[in-house]
């Protein structure tokens, strides 16, 4: 997708939020509050772009995702640890299925409640 | 007074008469045998010849006419009594005194076109019933929480929660007892987690401040990690320092990490042997698990709550409350 960026040299990147760091007693911080913010902002240009293209699966359709949003995805998975990016595209998939079937069940009369309530008497 | 009186009196006139009279029937035919076997002669006391039948008719007819005389004269005297408002003696039908005092005309007018409501007594009524089905819904609503509360408690054993041994992320012991006094709040999660913890821990924060300015400080929130490989004390700190300082993050050994999720139902997937900066997601159940004052499990509160949803069953089971609680 270069060919949409502008003509400027990009910025210097900063430091792949997704490298663990060692914390005080050795093992590797977490993200915080502002890695996770540029996380969700890489992933949710990634998948509008998906979006767009009408990919749903960018892990089975890996060829048209990387044609269609290959830039997006970079910036995804720099953004992410490997293991988020991964529950990410597969989450993608399984939500739009939840929905998929939650409209199936509500078209066929039934009604969907969340896991937890019950139903109003 | 007058239309419910003279449904009364109509009733009456349609009812007591046959009532009475088959009664008076009956009686009488109990009455006249025995004073026919007086005479003790030959003749069969069943034996009924035609006179005596005509003589049996016309005592029949004669009574019968005189219970409908009676009856008439019931039904008369109670209309009368319910129209004359000062005629307070001859009510038939009421043993209590008259409460009603009429001085004019104007006053007994108004009375007889009103009937027994007034401004006051509908005023009344309205309070009344007002009140009423606050009380009885505020009531339902606590029995309700009672029952969740009741049932979640188990006989003997906590069927929810129980002993543990961790350490907290300042590096101290911090064991199940650590939990008494005040209700707690317990997560499970780790800090690794992509992006359903931090929302939960957001929520958990929001929570906190409500449940502390409505109720105090009686509420310990507590994090409890799944994934002690990642997650040590400074770890967790760090970690949760972001959400609120008060949550409690616990950390421990693998085994004792397991037993507590154990304890807790959480399901939990940590492969035992990572190495340190291995990348990977743990697979946790997502529930606040609020714990009374004495360690019993109350409630668990599902992703499905807002904050304020939450906060406000806290706060419900927190008033319920009548045992010792620590409110520093």
């Amino acid at each position: 997708m270069g060919w949409f960026s502008s003509g400027s040299p990009s910025p210097p990147l900063p430091p792949k939020p997704a490298d663990p760091k060692p914390s005080s007693d050795g093992a590797y911080v977490a993200p915080n509050r502002t890695s996770r913010a540029l996380c969700y902002e890489a992933r949710d240009a990634f998948f509008e772009c998906l979006d767009r293209h009408s990919i749903l699966d960018p892990i089975t359709d890996k060829s048209a995702a990387d044609k269609a949003c290959g830039k997006l995805d970079e910036e995804f998975e720099k953004n992410c640890a490997g293991s988020w990016v991964q529950y990410f595209k597969q989450r993608r998939v399984v939500e739009f299925k939840k929905e998929q079937t939650i409209k199936k069940i509500e078209a066929e009369g039934g009604e969907v409640y969340p896991p937890g309530r019950l139903p109003p008497r | 007074m007058s239309r419910p009186c003279l449904a009364i009196s109509r009733t009456v006139k349609t009812l007591r008469p046959a009532a009475g009279l088959s009664s008076e029937l009956h009686a009488s035919r109990f009455l006249t045998r025995p004073s026919k076997r007086t005479f003790t002669t030959s003749r069969s006391s069943n034996f009924v010849t035609r006179q005596q039948m005509i003589e049996y008719g016309s005592l029949w007819k004669a009574r019968f006419e005189r219970i409908r005389e009676a009856e008439r004269q019931k039904v008369r005297s109670f209309r009368t009594s319910c129209r004359s408002v000062t005629a307070q003696s001859s009510r038939a039908f009421s043993s209590t005194p008259a409460r009603l005092k009429v001085r004019t005309v104007q006053q007994a007018r108004s009375r007889y076109l009103s009937g027994p409501f007034s401004m006051a007594a509908g005023v009344l009524f309205l309070i009344v019933g007002a009140g009423l089905t606050i009380y009885f819904r505020l009531e339902k609503d606590r029995l309700a929480r009672k029952r969740i509360a009741e049932q979640t408690k188990g006989i003997g054993k906590a069927k929810v929660g129980g002993p543990f041994d961790l350490i907290d992320q300042d590096g101290n012991r911090f064991t199940s007892e650590d939990l008494l006094g005040k209700y707690a709040l317990v997560y499970f999660g780790f800090t690794h987690c992509p992006d359903i913890c931090p929302d939960e821990l957001d929520k958990m924060a929001v929570m906190i401040d409500l449940v502390k300015n409505k109720c105090g400080n009686v509420l310990r929130p507590i994090f409890i990690t799944c994934d002690p490989a990642r997650d040590t004390p400074a770890v967790t700190k760090e970690y949760l320092h972001e959400f609120h300082p008060d949550i409690i993050g616990l950390t421990g050994e693998y085994e004792n990490i397991k037993q507590t999720c154990k304890a807790y139902r959480v399901y939990f997937s940590t492969p035992p042997n990572v190495t340190p900066g291995q990348d990977y997601l743990v697979d946790h159940s997502i529930y606040f698990y609020l714990m009374d004052p004495e360690g019993d499990f109350v409630e668990a509160i599902g992703r499905n709550f807002t904050a304020e949803e939450a906060a406000k069953v806290i706060q419900s089971h927190i008033k319920d409350w009548r045992g010792y609680l620590d409110k520093k």
